[in-house]
């Protein structure tokens, strides 16, 4: 019964961890986000040697295989809109460290506007495509790599909307721990954008 | 300099750079030579990018959040 109350008591008093167990070389919020990074790199790491093995090693006659097509130019235009929209969440943190609320809450506004413009897109292409996911080995590949990148971009999205609901709520502000909101979600955006310029070089251009 | 996303914003320009240089000597070329271009511009990358973030966690290490 007391080591109950003792647990309660310990309870009541003590968030989060220890302070001895925290860095003090970076907060844990981005020390969190480029951890989490590191691990999705390695889950399209797996996805890229499974494209790369199908390409190289299995080697089928031509690629993709005839008589499929990728839209190449649709695909380089999406990309644009993607590259676009990391400027665009990049301007409105500078806009936030420098205390101007407009500019972040426009920034937040346009990056999720591009966002949802090239998933909406991506999900066009497929409807387009005239394949499937059951048609060949390429078939699979491209969809398990695109999609898998979609449902990346899905998630930014989210997070994005989070952000943008709490900007215009009048949440953040210009000191680096006031604005952890928008930055941790400006992270992850920003590795869905490079993680798409890679994709996009393997699988529609190589 | 922190560890932040403006030090992530520069690897979208850098990243960008490389995969405009792959697509343009793929389309002069073949696509052998623009993957060929790719697999050294990564190798170069992951050196590059080791360093970057061995002189950061330095630099941040110089730092203390609680003080």
């Amino acid at each position: 019964m007391e080591s109950a109350t003792v647990a309660v008591s310990h309870a009541d008093h003590h968030h989060g961890p220890p302070e001895a167990n925290q860095s003090s070389r970076i907060d844990r919020q981005t020390l969190g986000i480029l951890l989490f990074i590191v691990s999705e790199v390695m889950l399209f790491g797996a996805f890229f040697a499974s494209y790369f093995f199908l390409r190289v090693v299995v080697d089928p006659p031509s690629w993709p295989p005839h008589p499929y097509e990728l839209p190449v130019a649709v695909a380089g235009m999406n990309t644009a809109i993607l590259v676009s929209s990391s400027f665009t969440i990049h301007y409105a943190l500078e806009s936030i460290r420098r205390g101007n609320r407009n500019g972040l809450k426009l920034g937040l506004v346009a990056t999720w506007l591009l966002g949802a413009t090239f998933l909406f897109i991506q999900i066009n292409e497929y409807v387009h495509l005239g394949f499937s996911a059951r048609d060949l080995s390429f078939g699979s590949i491209f969809y398990s790599l695109t999609g898998l990148h979609g449902a990346h971009v899905f998630v930014g999205l989210m997070l994005l909307s989070f952000a943008t609901i709490r900007a215009f709520r009048g949440h953040f502000g210009p000191e680096e721990k006031d604005h952890l909101g928008v930055e941790v979600p400006g992270i992850y955006w920003h590795f869905v954008d490079i993680m798409w310029l890679v994709v996009f070089v393997t699988v529609y251009v190589l | 300099m922190k560890l932040n996303e403006a030090a992530v914003f520069k690897w979208v320009v850098i990243v960008g750079i490389a995969a405009a240089a792959v697509i343009t000597v793929t389309l002069l070329t073949r696509p052998l030579i623009g993957s060929l271009l790719g697999l050294v511009l990564v190798i170069a990358g992951c050196i590059y990018g080791y360093r970057w973030i061995e002189q950061k966690w330095r630099e941040l290490g110089s730092k203390d959040l609680h003080t």
